[in-house]
């Protein structure tokens, strides 16, 4: 019986971990969560690799499983908050490391802010915003329009701005 | 709602996200030199951008997860935790062959065989030194948090390495669940004393306690005149004290990097 999975995918995929576990986190709130997404989006890919195109990009192939992962969780779950480690979790460091308290209140911020994101916003910030991704690629990654992208992005930094403390009227 | 602009703040957007073609940019740049305010709210996005990056980067300094790397990359060697793989010497736990150069796993198994022969001396005098529990001799009780020992009983796996504050070479041996929780068997070399010690940490998962250590003399295979226990090889089974814990059979990698993984608990 053939592998589905060959060694070269394999290794492709064990490169592309740490963005997919940074991805899961923007998505999930929190290390556990992030890292059972991963795991499962990891046994999919194994299990369909034979609809990978060789050649083409496994990061947003890989990005898509994971959100579809998230969403159907989401569903199965009806879980209607985003559980939110405190403010520490999640720095490498936990937070131990000179980091200025207004530094760390922005990333509670932050992780407070994405939690209460619609999932289709808070997903398309996160491909933008954290992954890097252009527009065309998240639209290509999420398999909607470019302008939906965009309106998307722009919804969610309308929401997501006053609430780290940022265009509050005049600042300088 | 955030400020109001004057530029449409998608072409804004799209500036910051670096969406724009060199010469639309430009045309930007030109536009904010004279809008403060449509400045301001870019300064603003930029800095939201930022802060989403670094609130999620940790996992980007990090290793892969042993469970997710494995999932992905199976280890390959028999005997990794497969069941029914037992060990070829019948004993109740696989020990590997002591971390100093030149000492068989046959020295080993004599050694063991031949309990009675090895020639237990007093524990050395502790060596004072930065970290605590860092002596040939590790001190019996709670290993103190944050030191280079809990460190290493905390992370390494079996078979691997690492050289404590007073220049010991801390090895693990071996993990064994016991009731409750897990021991680890450490060899600690301090070549430069000429002392070998053996001993075992256990933990429930909230720090670890050494339960037993005995350090003895170390015998080169070609010294002269010094006391050398009667296997000619390494340092004291802890058996008896393994026993009286009831500890199973040794964890295989698979298992030993899990319960790593988890912090002990």
């Amino acid at each position: 019986m053939t592998d589905p999975a060959p060694d070269a995918f394999r290794r492709d995929l064990v490169t592309l971990v740490p963005r997919l576990r940074r991805f899961a986190l923007s998505l999930a709130g929190n290390r556990q969560d992030a890292d059972d997404l991963v795991q499962a989006a990891c046994e999919k890919a194994l299990k369909n690799a034979a609809q990978f195109v060789p050649g083409t990009r496994m990061d947003s192939w890989m990005y898509r499983i994971v959100q579809t992962l998230w969403l159907d969780d989401r569903r199965r779950r009806a879980v209607r908050g985003t559980a939110v480690e405190p403010e520490t979790a999640g720095l490498s460091d936990e937070g131990r490391a000179a980091s200025l308290p207004e530094d760390r209140l922005m990333l509670a911020r932050v992780r407070a802010a994405m939690a209460e994101l619609p999932e289709a916003q808070r997903a398309v910030l996160a491909l933008v915003a954290i992954e890097g991704l252009s527009y065309r690629e998240a639209a290509e990654t999420l398999e909607v329009p470019v302008g939906t992208v965009m309106s998307r992005l722009s919804r969610a930094r309308e929401a997501l701005l006053p609430k780290l403390g940022l265009s509050h009227g005049a600042r300088q | 709602m955030t400020r109001h602009t004057t530029m449409d703040k998608t072409r804004l957007a799209a500036f910051v996200d670096g969406e724009l073609s060199p010469e639309e940019a430009a045309a930007v740049v030109i536009h904010l030199a004279d809008h403060p305010e449509d400045q301001a709210w870019v300064d603003d996005l930029a800095a939201a951008n930022a802060a989403l990056a670094r609130a999620y980067s940790a996992p980007m300094h990090e290793p892969v997860p042993p469970a997710i790397r494995d999932t992905i990359l199976p280890p390959a060697s028999p005997g990794t935790g497969a069941a029914g793989a037992a060990p070829v010497l019948p004993f109740r736990r696989r020990v590997l062959a002591s971390a100093r150069a030149g000492w068989s796993a046959a020295a080993v198994a004599a050694l063991a065989a031949a309990a009675a022969g090895v020639a237990l001396l007093a524990p050395v005098a502790p060596v004072p030194g930065p970290g605590a529990g860092a002596t040939a001799t590790l001190a019996v009780g709670a290993v103190a948090e944050g030191t280079p020992l809990a460190a290493a009983l905390s992370g390494l796996r079996s078979g691997e390495a690492r050289t404590l504050d007073g220049g010991q070479t801390l090895t693990v041996l071996a993990t064994m669940p016991v009731a409750g929780g897990h021991c680890r068997e450490v060899e600690i070399d301090d070549a430069a004393a000429g002392v070998l010690g053996r001993a075992l940490a256990c933990t429930r998962g909230a720090g670890w306690t050494v339960t037993v250590a005995i350090s003895e003399v170390a015998a080169t295979p070609d010294a002269e005149g010094v006391f050398a226990p009667a296997g000619g090889g390494a340092a004291a089974d802890l058996g008896p004290w393994l026993d009286r814990m009831g500890a199973g059979l040794a964890l295989g990698a698979a298992d030993e990097a899990a319960a790593i993984a988890r912090g002990w608990r």
